[in-house]
Order: C-alpha cells, then sequence, then structure tokens
C-alpha cells in the first residue's frame, strides 16, 4: 500500500538524551565554583594552571589517539574534563619564583593522564584507574617537592600580589598534629590557605558536587560513603591516636573540630565529589558504592594519621579503584528470583 | 509511593497526554483480520474468497483451549485469504474483508449471554460465562495476550519446570487486579476505558471474578484518575482501590503492580501471575467481557490509543483489522514524515515496517515518531557509569550484561541472571553511551535458549 520506509528497531524507542557529552558538560558546569574560587585566592597562576592541563590533555589525546589508531572523540569533553580536574589538584604555576611549580608539571600531567591513564588501556570506559590520579600519582612520585609548592593565598584585588610559597596546613599537621589548631575552621572551608588550585573551596566544591547529585550524574552513595567514612574514622582517629589523646580535647566538638579539619585539607571534598565517582572506574552496585566511599574515607584518615604520604585521599581512591571489580560482585537480590532458578 | 519507586524506574520526558474519553474511529473500507490475534495456536478459516458474511458471523476457528475464535468486524464480501504481518510482525493467514457499510449483525450465538447487571453474574454457572467468553473470541488486551479462556481457567497439569526449582506454585487464584493504568504512556486504553466506565465494567469485573474464583478484588487506579462512579460500586462489591503511581515507568508493569499491592514476586522468567495466585486483567479486557455478557455479542472493536506525533492524539474504540494507516488518519494524520511506527507504547512496543499491520484483539496502541525526531543507538563503549544500575526495577547489572552478550559469553550472562531481565528498556532510556541495551540483553537471552534447546 505505503512505499515509504519505516525504520525498525528493537525497543525502547524514546531515550533519555543523555550523552556521553552532556554528561561532561555537566562535570565543568559542577567544576565552575571551585575553579572560580582557585581563581579567586591564586589569580592568574591558577587560571594558568588549569589550562597547561586542559590544553596538554586536549592536544596528547588528539595525538595518542590518531598514533594508537583509536577513533578520536575530542567532542565527548572527556579529556578537557580530565585535564581541568588534574590542574584543579595541582598547585598555581608562577612562572619566575623560585620553588614554585614550574609549568612543565601541569603539561607533563596532562600527557600522562592521557597517555598512561586512558588511551594506554584503550579510551573511555576500558581503563581501570581513575586516570587524572594516575597522573597525579606519577607527579607526586617523581617530583614530590612541586605538587607540595602550594601559594599563600592573594585574594583577588591584592595590590600587586607577590606569590610566596608556604605549606599547607596537611604538611604542618604530619610535622605537628597541634598545628590544626592554628587554623580558622572558615578559612579552611572558603579555601582561604595553601592548597591546591581547586580543592581547597570546600564550599564551592560541595556545591557543585550536590549539583551533579541533583541531576543524577553523579551516584548520592559515593560522596556519602566517602565522608561517613572519612567523619567515622577521624572520630575514631581522635580517640586513639595518642598525639591527640595527649591534647586532652575536652568536649565532643573539640572531636567533631579534628573531623571537619580532615574534610576542609587537602584533596577530601574533590574526591568526594569528582574524582571518587568518576564514572568508569567507580563501582556500579549501590552498596558497593557506599562501601568504595567508606574505604576511601577511612584510608584518607589513615594515611594523615600514621601513613608516609602528606594527604591519604587520591592514593584511597587509586586503591579502591584497584578494588573496583570486587565491589561490583556485591549485587542487590534480583527481583522475580525466587527458589533456585536460574 | 514505594520506597523501591524512589531510586529505580525513571520519569519519562512525556509528549502531551491524548484526550481522555474515548471516540469512535470510523469504519474502513477493508477489514484485515490475521486468524491468530493472539498468543497460541492459529484458527482455520471457516469461509471462501467471494463470502458474504455478516457482523460478528465467525471467520475463524479451532478446537484449542489455545485459540480465540475470530469474527467479521464489518459486513461484507471475503476478498481473499492472504499472508500478512500481525501485531507481532510474524506473517499470519489473514481474512480480508470488503465492508459494504451496512453492519448487519449475524444472528446471536446459543452460547451467548444476555446479562443485565452484576447480581445476575453471580446467579449464573462460572461454566456458562466462560463458554459465553470462548465464543466471543475475547484475549487479553496485551501484548502476547493468551485467550481469554486460557487465561481464566486452571492450567491442566502442573508446570513441571516450576516444580523442579523448588517454587512454591500456588494453583488457585486468591486476588483479581484490575489494571486501570498503563505502563507504556502515553498509550492509555485503559486509564481511557476507565473515563467511559458504566455498568460493563461491573458486570465484567464480576464475571472474571467469578470465573476465576478470586476471594478479593483490587482495582489498580493511576494517581490522581477521575474514578467517576467507582468508588461507590466498588465499596458497595467489597472491592478495594489502590492508587498506583503508573506515571513513573515502569511501575505499570504487571509484575511490579503485583510486587507493589500483595508483595508477591512474580517468579522470573518462566513464571506467571497464575503462580502466585493473582491474576492480573487489564482494564480494556475486562470491560470487553461486561459488554460481551450484556449484548450477547462477540467483540468487533477494542480502545485503541493513536499517540505521537500525530495531529490528534487519541483514544479510539478502533475496529478490529482496521490498517495502521487509517488510524493514523483517524487521529488527524502523521505531523511531518512518520519516521516509526510503533505497536504498542515507547518503551515496550514493537517498531512496524508495514503500515498495512492491522489492529488486532492484543495491539493497544499505535506510537508515531516523525523521522526528524527517530532517535538512533550508538556502538560507543560502556563507560560504567551505573546509571542502568540505578533505573534497573529487578536490580541486575545491566551494563555487564550487556557487554558479556555483546561479545558472545552468554552462559556467563545467564549466570549473572540474564534471564530474570524484564526488558522495560530504562537502562537504554538513561544510557549516555547510547547503548542497545535491550538489543543486546533480548540476543543473549535467545542465544541461551537456542543452546539449551540443543
Amino acid at each position: 500500500m505505503s512505499k515509504q520506509l519505516l525504520t525498525v528497531s528493537t525497543s525502547p524507542h524514546m531515550l533519555g538524551g543523555m550523552s556521553v557529552r552532556s554528561m561532561h558538560v555537566e562535570y565543568i558546569i559542577a567544576l565552575i565554583p571551585a575553579l572560580a574560587t582557585g581563581v579567586y585566592y591564586f589569580g592568574w597562576p591558577a587560571l594558568l594552571t588549569v589550562l597547561l592541563a586542559t590544553g596538554s590533555a586536549v592536544v596528547c589525546e588528539l595525538a595518542l589517539t590518531k598514533l594508537a589508531k583509536q577513533p578520536t572523540k575530542l567532542d565527548d569533553l572527556h579529556a578537557v574534563v580530565m585535564g581541568l580536574l588534574l590542574g584543579l589538584i595541582l598547585p598555581p604555576v608562577v612562572a619566575g619564583l623560585e620553588d614554585a611549580c614550574p609549568w612543565w608539571i601541569p603539561v607533563v600531567g596532562g600527557a600522562l593522564a592521557v597517555g598512561l591513564g586512558k588511551v594506554l588501556f584503550g579510551g573511555i570506559g576500558a581503563y581501570p584507574m581513575n586516570p587524572v590520579l594516575i597522573a597525579w600519582a606519577a607527579l607526586a612520585l617523581s617530583w614530590p617537592e612541586h605538587t607540595m609548592a602550594f601559594l599563600d593565598p592573594m585574594p583577588w584585588g591584592t595590590e600587586d600580589p607577590e606569590w610566596v610559597v608556604s605549606t599547607a596546613p596537611l604538611v604542618e599537621f604530619k610535622n605537628d598534629i597541634g598545628n590544626m589548631l592554628s587554623y580558622e575552621m572558615a578559612n579552611l572551608w572558603s579555601g582561604m590557605y595553601p592548597s591546591a588550585v581547586g580543592a581547597g573551596g570546600s564550599w564551592a566544591l560541595l556545591l557543585g558536587g550536590v549539583y551533579l547529585i541533583i541531576r543524577r550524574i553523579v551516584p548520592w552513595q559515593i560522596p556519602l560513603g566517602v565522608l561517613a567514612g572519612l567523619i567515622g574514622m577521624a572520630l575514631l582517629a581522635t580517640y586513639t591516636d595518642s598525639r591527640i589523646v595527649e591534647m586532652e580535647l575536652e568536649t565532643f566538638n573539640d572531636h567533631w573540630n579534628v573531623a571537619l579539619f580532615h574534610m576542609a585539607t587537602g584533596g577530601l571534598m574533590i574526591t568526594a565529589f569528582f574524582l571518587a565517582p568518576e564514572p568508569v572506574s567507580s563501582p556500579m552496585t549501590p552498596w558497593g558504592m557506599l562501601l568504595f566511599g567508606v574505604g576511601i574515607g577511612v584510608m584518607t584518615v589513615l594515611v594523615r594519621h600514621w601513613g608516609a604520604p602528606i594527604d591519604g585521599a587520591f592514593y584511597g581512591v587509586l586503591i579502591m579503584n584497584a578494588a573496583t571489580p570486587l565491589f561490583d560482585r556485591i549485587r542487590p537480590r534480583v527481583l522475580g528470583k525466587v527458589g533456585s532458578s536460574a | 509511593m514505594s520506597v523501591a519507586q524512589w531510586f529505580k524506574g525513571i520519569s519519562l520526558r512525556r509528549p502531551p497526554a491524548p484526550a481522555a474519553s474515548p471516540s469512535e474511529a470510523p469504519a474502513p473500507e477493508r477489514v484485515y483480520l490475521p486468524l491468530r490475534q493472539h498468543r497460541g495456536d492459529v484458527c482455520e478459516p471457516q469461509v471462501q474468497p467471494g463470502d458474504q458474511v455478516a457482523l460478528g458471523q465467525i471467520i475463524g476457528s479451532s478446537e484449542s483451549i489455545e485459540a480465540a475464535l475470530v469474527h467479521a468486524t464489518v459486513s461484507g464480501k471475503v476478498e481473499q485469504i492472504i499472508d500478512i504481518s500481525d501485531a507481532e510482525g510474524h506473517p499470519t493467514p489473514t481474512v480480508v474483508i470488503q465492508n459494504d457499510g451496512k453492519d448487519a449483525w449475524a444472528a446471536p450465538d446459543a452460547d451467548a449471554l444476555i446479562i443485565d447487571n452484576a447480581d445476575q453474574v453471580l446467579q449464573t454457572k462460572p461454566s456458562h460465562l466462560l463458554k459465553a467468553i470462548r465464543k466471543a473470541g475475547l484475549v487479553r488486551a496485551a501484548a502476547h495476550g493468551l485467550p481469554m479462556q486460557a487465561e481464566l481457567s486452571p492450567p491442566m497439569a502442573p508446570r513441571s519446570y516450576l516444580f523442579m526449582t523448588g517454587i512454591p506454585v500456588v494453583r488457585t487464584i486468591d486476588t483479581l487486579i484490575v489494571k486501570a493504568v498503563d505502563a507504556d504512556q502515553p498509550i492509555i486504553p485503559n486509564q481511557a476505558g476507565l473515563a467511559g466506565f458504566g455498568a460493563e465494567l461491573e458486570i465484567g469485573i464480576a464475571a472474571v471474578a467469578r470465573i476465576c474464583g478470586a476471594q478479593k478484588v483490587i482495582i489498580a487506579a493511576a494517581k490522581g484518575a477521575d474514578l467517576g462512579q467507582l468508588p461507590q460500586i466498588a465499596a458497595a462489591r467489597e472491592w478495594s482501590i489502590s492508587q498506583v503511581n503508573g506515571c513513573h515507568y515502569p511501575f505499570g508493569l504487571d509484575s511490579m503492580i503485583i510486587n507493589a499491592l500483595t508483595g508477591r514476586e512474580v517468579p522470573t522468567p518462566y513464571g506467571e501471575p497464575r503462580d502466585v495466585g493473582v491474576l492480573i486483567e487489564p482494564l480494556a479486557t475486562i470491560l470487553d467481557v461486561g459488554r460481551v455478557l450484556r449484548t450477547g455479542r462477540p467483540v468487533i472493536d477494542r480502545l485503541f490509543t493513536v499517540a505521537g506525533d500525530v495531529a490528534k492524539p487519541q483514544t479510539f474504540r478502533a475496529r478490529l483489522g482496521t490498517p495502521m494507516a487509517e488510524m493514523i488518519k483517524a487521529a488527524g494524520g502523521a505531523s511531518g514524515q512518520p519516521g516509526k511506527v510503533i505497536i504498542g507504547g515507547p518503551m515496550m512496543g514493537m517498531a512496524h515496517f508495514d503500515l498495512n499491520t492491522p489492529v488486532t484483539k492484543e495491539s493497544d496502541g499505535l506510537f508515531v515518531i516523525s523521522l526528524a525526531k527517530v532517535q538512533t543507538f550508538s556502538g560507543e563503549p560502556c563507560i560504567h557509569c551505573g546509571r542502568c544500575v540505578q533505573v534497573c526495577p529487578v536490580n541486575l547489572i545491566p551494563a555487564e550484561l550487556g557487554k558479556m552478550c555483546q561479545y558472545g559469553h552468554y552462559e556467563e550472562a545467564a549466570d549473572k541472571d540474564l534471564m530474570h531481565c524484564i526488558e522495560c528498556g530504562c537502562c537504554a532510556y538513561v544510557c549516555p553511551a547510547k547503548r542497545p541495551m535491550v538489543h543486546l540483553l533480548r540476543l543473549g537471552k535467545t542465544e541461551v535458549l537456542a543452546r539449551r534447546a540443543e
């Protein structure tokens, strides 16, 4: 009767309209507050770091996928998000300042993230560990002095900002736990302390993270797990770590402040909301995700109190990434699977 | 809304809802009546090309209990008997009747009953009711619907495959659920049927409950639906009405409604609601039962929603055998060039290549997607984001199953509960990589069954 051709396919015939690209656009939107905080406190150097890392990641993605004869998919924005995240967890780059992070650190980092973390394993969807943290770990192990060269914050508008390399709160904490009392909690949460470009602004990261959870880009279990694990372990540590016991904290509020200190410093917030829930390398099952998060939170405190590295959040993610296949085995019961039918 | 629904399933971006009250679709010039409009056996044609047939005359019959009789839905001349694709896409022998426009009814069948009210149903023997339903050729109005007599009468023998697995099998039905919600919005024949509620529905519910022996009747109505007189009548007959959030897909599916209302789980993959003592019937079917018993005439039309990219989406009373092209015309024509024509809803329906496919007893609606809006799947890799796990209503890990099926590890996928998938399509709907999840899982299921059959 009719000569016109109709499309035939399996159901569903309507899709949610979500794509990998739109997912990464949401990530970028969610990172804007953190980036703005970084630029506010660390000025042009902050922006430069992020641009270098992003540019390097994008260029390397293009070159390496061509070399590896993989399809080049720059338009899914994955390289941009990786570069952005890497820039945010590195110290600001200042040209000409001794001891400061040199310009080639973010460049090498971007190349490592794309090459070692992603393309080597076969591109998006295939890599076992968070490529951004692979790059960060490689940098931190090779040039620890550069990746810890944080600057004193100079809020935007300071006349002739003079950048000074300073020590991060966690380094002070490592040297002497009592130092943590010298920090103002409000400053710590707003990001007004020597930190990586985007890892300091805890409020900004929380804002972006909550946005991602509301948009259902990030499952709520992982951030919740990280924060719960961190708070639980931090409280446990305040009652058991002999150095803190000696400080004779009196009220529960003092113990709680230690937990808040852990939350606000280092890379914890950016880990909880952006790095740990990275889709490819994190688990998928609800309980698996929750336990994955708890593991990261616990690891963070263990390393900070008793470990050799300064911060444990990033290493925690890498170690838990390795265990992701195990977490994925914690499955919910299948509805309708009764008896032993198979 | 149960706790599970906070986390599982999806809220669809929905096209505008069709008008609620069903309207009469014009009878077509020619009807195409497949001799199998249900799950089961094909009927034998009872007419020859050139015969004159009356409205409601039997044109296809079979002795098998798993076959529903086929009646002429227009009066006129039989043109030919050809093979065309039915609602399931299989070529089926089909009687083509040229409409003479007179709508002359055939003489009523000897087994037909004429029942005026629900009290009279309770005084009629179930076997008489069942015989009348069988003679009227009723079919459960859903995809893969069984003929009503097979649906209502208990299975002849215990179901060995369930006994083998140690599942306690309940063989008596204690609960009848009348489904006044539709899973696959915006195809809403059941909700539209509720709008035209009358004595037929009361007779239908009473008759079905009497035949299957259910003690308890639950009417599952959509939240916020206009129930009209239903609450009073239900109260008088001690039927209960439960609100179901049918708009939150896929909680309007049979097994989901049973789970929400009774707490029982229909065993998958081989189980049926009967195995847990529940009979769940779409309201459109119950309405047909009521009409058959009240008028003593067989069904010649059914509630049929036309939605999607058409000028006037609405629910019709459409003659069985009307070609889809006529239904699109009745709804004001497609807006733009149609790219996909789907029998059923956008989430679980079946795309058809032939606009000549007729309305049958098991097709409940037509969803048209214009060429510009056709969405395609891609071959991109899974990015392991876990969104499919978040929405899967039966708690599978679709991403993992999809990968296994893609690379041919079918038995491994079966070990990870592949066979329990209900093919609702939520995973494919949310997938950011636009993977054809349902396609992959169906492929896997087919392969597993084929290997087990060897």
